[in-house]
């Protein structure tokens, strides 16, 4: 008998099609933290490194008359002492006002004078102490309103009106705004000092390399690639010769998104002992010296018809820039957005100044601003509402923005989930029958008031066209096991990006996420990437991922084709094989073909390539334009219960309704809401930086109160799917989100609760007291 | 030259000798002197927890426990309950629940978790977020971290 | 991390025996050790300077258990405040002082921290102190005298000198707490204010004990931490309080009287406006709830 053997099976089997996206995924890092194998840059030493310490002046305002390294150089087991004088004179910092040593004179009590690099910490501090400077105090200057007066002491001599940077924007008319206004209300805002508090204190080992000029540098930065220009700079190197590889970062919020004096003095250290150098703060240093939320006094003007429709807004913000200039001064360009596009706003004026003072320098912080906005904006509506007498949920649904609405700013709303935020998160927390309950029982007995509070949120969800590009690279390589490596140049901070980024990837090829490996880590194997900020890293680096898998899918599936003489858009990827259209027949295994691929005559790798830009533009000279691929909307009600004898509010719930786009990571994303509304119920009611004159009065966690695991709310959180066209699977950004809303929410429930309105962060108890009693907070206090 | 002083004690079921400064603390000899690094340096002040070892037993923060003091008692650290099939469970539910993102101050609460269950297998919500008061989290919001213990008393059961 | 300076230190001793203890406490030139946790943020901050020996009293068993002898149930010193959560004697004989121990810290610093040191360290704040001192406790200190150890008993309130400062001896030790056992119906109450259940360094402390008798309180003790120097007893406000019934206007003045009794400072955790306030409220709040039980 003679058979032929036939290729094709009779009846191949289908390959049962599970979707990742919107699953519970753990994050892949997550075994190696739990069980202590992670290192972080605090855990990693290199062979013959010296421990890096800094002198800092402790001094508000001062002129450097003398500083005397000698004794300090003597003693044994010092490698390095630096001071201003035997470094290149380049500044640092958005206005390059920021010299990493400090000559000439000293602007505030962090301010760096000096540099040593040891055998080990006992030794380096040592040093320290015997480092010997003479100064002479000038006038400090500590009240950001007094920065502009005349006589005022002058903080940097470039900048003699103490102005560091200054913003204004309008649209529309405002005039016309208050003309049609049937009801204006007007309020002063403060907004204080908190800080980052990541975990995992800063820290940098810089390794320089005399005889090639290569620099290695072990940094928790969140943008590598721009730092690589930054250190560049100030160390006047080649670019090309810097190599910065992160190791995993012990949390980053934002505050490592700027170059810091610490950090090339590190640099320095090592080019002067040509030893590779560690410097890490202490954690009381980094309360002292690490960059703030930007505080920020909101004067805030608003009206509104009788119908209930927003007529103009009109904000006018100061901005205590300290002594040096960071990303804090730039927050007016993300608190202008919410000014002007929060709700439907037809008029509208902002203006801000960031003044030089002898206090904290800002930097960036989750959510850039809009904390700060919102708090303003968000207990405005409420007044409005009240005058208008109409409920705070009315008042918000009438002046909600809808899908394909563009704003007086210029921004797009494509995908738009605010009215279903709005109504959920009402809907679900019972909040017009409770607000009005609350109401009717102000004046009962009971000292322990309830209270109930709303408020919104709008922030960028795809990006933000602030720098050249947006965009981000990915390089895809698949090996010969079906093993795919995803190399990204977006960093991965905590969030969980590196877990998105691989669902995003298996999904598209049809490999589980043990298949996966994601390199994230060094600039000198992974592709461009602007940096992780505006919560732009699912959005961006999603799409760049999806952009290299589609790429990776399209040559597999025609090699497959090739292969099995079928038609390739009759076959797909899932589960591990290519399977054939509609049934998801089994052809072949996923690695059988990528092994036929690198074994055939015409061997070939498959690895892909892609950068995305999203089709955001940048903001013209007046900051209009759509600056984002897409924009991301919140609505948070929060319950609390005011004891009125104490002043304490304890936050009982939240019920947070977020438009996601789309769910990508269920898991990963509950995690991000909970996290940033336990920050946000920090801002608003524990936290407080206590600066007094030009110094933290609370270096530590004593007295820096963060939020701890006994007195976090029930947290309810809803995710609206607008399902955004150009987001990857639909997904926006979401990782500021949930903490922008929350003080302000909170300022409303107490409000719903006692009928006193409190302008002024943080709402801890004796802040609340006072209020509650008409006494004003007292002055600065003893230590 | 600080005093120095010979301690020898149990270190993840191992006996171990080093010697130590007087007045230095166990973290620094842990990390510093026998290079395990999973046990971390928060505040140094006894305040965030992310130093936490169980001594005897019992949880202590190391930044606040003089190295001295460790001589003839039972320590153990992260990478000792990592090696412990009994910790497996609590781990595994870190990892599944959610409760890890920058993963900084989880050593500390895998300890305190294991504490916290070995003295009371069945905690309320109430119980477990008094039992972890002491160790500091800026992610998470503490929510899946709680669920994590949680789920691991249940599949301890 | 960095440890200070401690050339100081030219002994290090971890005796077993009290007595040996005691011998090497008699030069005087001594720092205790116990479980650790103020002696080493204290050090490290430059607040405490390491004398010639650190005496490390951790071991030696006499300074353990908990029993009740005689009319007083007595803490050895090493107690620590896990044990004061834990010991079914002290939840029978002073309930007051499980309370406190709830509210301490955190449950790392608990199982370190001795009530022992908390005495010694005479915070302010001291979170043992203000129910020991509602308790009457008294002190125990032992010393080495002509080759023999002998101890004296002194009441709590005149241990306690001021901020940090205690009449303890540079030779002695202390060995032991003895709380009273209270007889008949008592109420026993203690609150720490705070937005955490423990965690924070107090702002306001207090406790409350009685008697109950005629419808009040008798043999009414009223402390108040963190509004002092040190802990403090309130004389004034319980002398409003002996032996009147428990009606609102006895429950307003004498949180009048205690508002006015207290002297509190201003400092970067409340204002002393604040403070007085919150004696005042809280203190009406308590002797409400003792009314209403």
């Amino acid at each position: 008998m003679h058979y032929e053997s036939k290729v094709e099976p009779i009846a191949p089997p289908p390959v049962a099609r599970q979707s990742l996206i919107g699953q519970r995924i753990s994050k892949l890092d997550a075994p190696d933290k739990a069980s202590g194998r992670t290192r972080y840059i605090h855990d990693l030493n290199l062979p013959g490194q010296l421990v890096g310490k800094i002198l800092r002046c402790n001094r508000a305002h001062a002129r450097i008359v003398a500083i005397d390294t000698t004794a300090a150089r003597a003693l044994p087991g010092v490698h390095a002492v630096l001071t201003a004088a035997d470094i290149p004179q380049r500044c640092i910092g958005v206005n390059k006002d920021n010299p990493p040593l400090k000559s000439g004179k000293v602007r505030s009590p962090r301010d760096e004078v000096a540099a040593v690099a040891a055998d080990s910490e006992a030794i380096a501090l040592q040093a320290l102490a015997l480092i010997e400077v003479v100064y002479e105090d000038l006038p400090p200057l500590f009240d950001a309103r007094a920065a502009t007066r005349p006589g005022a002491p002058v903080i940097q001599e470039t900048k003699p009106d103490n102005v560091s940077i200054a913003f204004d924007y309008d649209h529309g008319d405002l005039a016309a705004g208050e003309a049609a206004s049937d009801v204006i209300v007007e309020e002063t805002f403060q907004l204080h000092y908190v800080t980052h508090c990541c975990m995992g204190v800063s820290g940098i080992i810089a390794d320089f390399d005399d005889n090639s000029g290569n620099l290695t540098l072990y940094s928790n930065t969140q943008v590598p690639f721009l730092h690589k220009r930054e250190f560049a700079e100030v160390l006047e190197l080649d670019p090309s010769r810097i190599r910065i590889i992160q190791p995993p970062i012990g949390g980053g919020f934002g505050s490592k998104l700027d170059i810091y004096p610490f950090e090339p003095i590190c640099v320095y250290l090592a080019q002067a002992t040509g030893r590779p150098v560690k410097l890490v703060f202490t954690r009381e240093e980094e309360f002292l010296a690490s960059p703030t939320r930007q505080p920020a006094t909101v004067r805030l003007r608003s009206g509104a018809k009788k119908d209930g429709t927003l007529t103009f807004r009109d904000m006018e913000v100061l901005l205590d820039n300290g002594a040096y200039t960071s990303w804090g001064a730039t927050i007016p360009f993300v608190m202008m957005q919410t000014a002007s596009s929060l709700y439907r706003v037809p008029h509208c004026r902002f203006h801000s100044a960031a003044v030089y003072t002898n206090n904290p320098t800002a930097g960036s912080f989750r959510g850039y601003g809009n904390l700060q906005a919102t708090f303003a904006i968000e207990q405005q509506m409420d007044r409005l509402a009240e005058q208008l007498g109409l409920d705070p949920l009315e008042l918000r649904l009438i002046n909600a923005q809808e899908a394909g609405e563009t704003t007086g700013q210029g921004m797009q709303f494509k995908s738009c989930g605010f009215k279903a935020c709005l109504e959920t998160a009402a809907g679900a927390s019972d909040f017009t029958r409770k607000h009005a309950a609350n109401v009717a029982r102000r004046g009962d007995a009971d000292p322990v008031k309830r209270g109930i509070g709303i408020a919104s949120m709008l922030h960028v969800g795809g990006g933000a066209k602030i720098y050249p590009s947006d965009g981000c690279g990915t390089i895809l390589k698949l090996d010969d096991f079906g093993h795919v490596t995803l190399l990204t140049g977006a960093s991965e901070i905590g969030q969980g990006s590196e877990t998105v980024l691989a669902q995003l990837v298996g999904e598209e090829l049809g490999v589980p996420l043990s298949a996966i490996t994601v390199v994230n880590n060094d600039t000198e194997v992974t592709p461009w990437d602007v940096g992780v900020h505006a919560s732009r890293t699912t959005f961006i680096a999603g799409n760049s991922a999806l952009g290299a898998a589609q790429l990776a899918k399209e040559k597999i599936l025609n090699a497959a084709a090739a292969l099995t003489d079928l038609d390739p858009a009759a076959l797909d990827l899932t589960g591990g094989w290519v399977v054939r259209r509609p049934n998801d027949a089994q052809v072949m295994t996923l690695d059988k073909l990528l092994r036929s691929l690198h074994f055939k005559e015409k061997a070939e790798l498959v690895v892909t390539s892609f950068y995305y830009e999203p089709p955001s533009v940048h903001q013209d000279k007046g900051f209009k334009g759509d600056v984002s691929a897409a924009y991301a909307w919140a609505t948070q009600v929060v319950e609390v219960e005011v004891d009125t004898e104490t002043g304490i509010v304890r936050t009982l719930k939240v019920t947070a309704a977020h438009d996601v786009g789309r769910v990508l990571n269920r898991l990963g994303l509950e995690g991000q809401i909970e996290g940033g509304i336990v920050m946000g119920q920090g801002y608003g009611t524990t936290e407080e930086l206590v600066v007094e004159q030009g110094r933290c009065r609370n270096p530590n966690f004593r007295d820096y109160k963060l939020v701890t695991a006994p007195e976090i709310p029930e947290m309810e959180l809803h995710f609206i799917e607008s399902r955004d066209g150009e987001g990857p699977q639909g997904a926006k950004g979401v990782g500021e989100a949930p903490a922008i809303c929350m003080a302000a929410a909170t300022a409303n429930a107490i409000y719903n609760a006692t009928g006193v309105q409190i302008h002024r962060l943080p709402l801890t108890p004796e802040n609340v007291y006072r209020a509650l009693h008409g006494q004003s907070t007292p002055p600065a206090m003893e230590p | 030259m600080p005093l120095q002083r010979e301690i020898e004690f149990t270190l993840n079921g191992c006996r171990t000798r080093v010697a130590v400064a007087v007045t230095a603390n166990a973290l620094s000899m842990l990390r510093d002197q026998l290079g395990l690094t999973g046990t971390k340096y928060g505040c140094g002040e006894g305040e965030c927890g992310a130093c936490t070892i169980l001594v005897d037993g019992a949880s202590v923060n190391a930044c606040l426990l003089f190295a001295v003091d460790c001589d003839g008692r039972q320590v153990t650290t992260i990478e000792g309950l990592a090696r412990d099939p009994a910790s497996k469970p609590l781990r595994a539910a870190f990892v599944s629940a959610g409760a890890v993102q920058c993963g900084f101050c989880t050593p500390g609460l895998v300890v305190q978790g294991s504490h916290l269950l070995a003295r009371n297998p069945h905690p309320s919500e109430a119980e477990i977020r008094r039992g972890i008061e002491g160790n500091l989290c800026r992610c998470t919001g503490y929510r899946k971290i709680i669920d994590a213990i949680a789920d691991a008393a249940a599949a301890l059961d | 991390m960095a440890q200070p300076d401690s050339n100081e230190v030219e002994r290090y001793a971890a005796p077993e025996s009290l007595d040996e203890a005691l011998d090497l406490l008699a030069d005087g030139d001594a720092t205790v050790l116990a479980g650790g946790t103020d002696l080493m943020v204290q050090a490290q901050a430059g607040r405490v300077r390491y004398r010639g020996t650190l005496l490390n009293v951790r071991r030696i068993a006499a300074l353990r258990g908990v029993r009740v002898d005689g009319d007083a149930l007595v803490l050895g010193a090493l107690t620590t405040i896990s044990d004061l959560l834990d010991d079914p004697q002290v939840a029978a004989h002073a309930p007051l002082l499980a309370q406190a121990a709830d509210q301490f810290a955190s449950m790392q610093i608990r199982n370190a921290a001795t009530v022992g040191g908390n005495v010694c360290n005479a915070s302010p704040a001291g979170d043992t102190l203000v129910p020991m001192l509602a308790l009457d406790a008294e002190v125990e200190l032992a010393t080495r005298t002509d080759g023999a150890t002998v101890s004296r008993r002194l009441p709590l309130e005149q241990f306690l000198l001021g901020p940090g400062r205690t009449a303890r001896a540079l030779h002695e030790l202390l060995v032991a707490l003895h709380v009273p056992l209270g007889s008949g119906d008592r109420f026993t109450a203690f609150d720490k204010f705070g937005t955490r259940p423990a965690l924070d360094i107090s702002t306001v402390s207090l406790a409350i004990c009685g008697r109950r008798a005629d419808g009040g309180l008798a043999d009414v003790r009223v402390a108040y931490g963190a509004v002092g120097p040190t802990p403090l007893r309130a004389r004034a406000t319980e002398a409003l309080l002996e032996g009147r019934p428990l009606d609102d206007a006895t429950i307003e003045a004498a949180a009048a009287a205690a508002h006015a009794e207290v002297s509190p400072i201003d400092d970067v955790r409340a204002s002393a406006w604040y403070r007085r306030e919150l004696v005042r409220n809280l203190t009406r709040r308590m002797l409400r709830h003792a009314a209403a039980t």
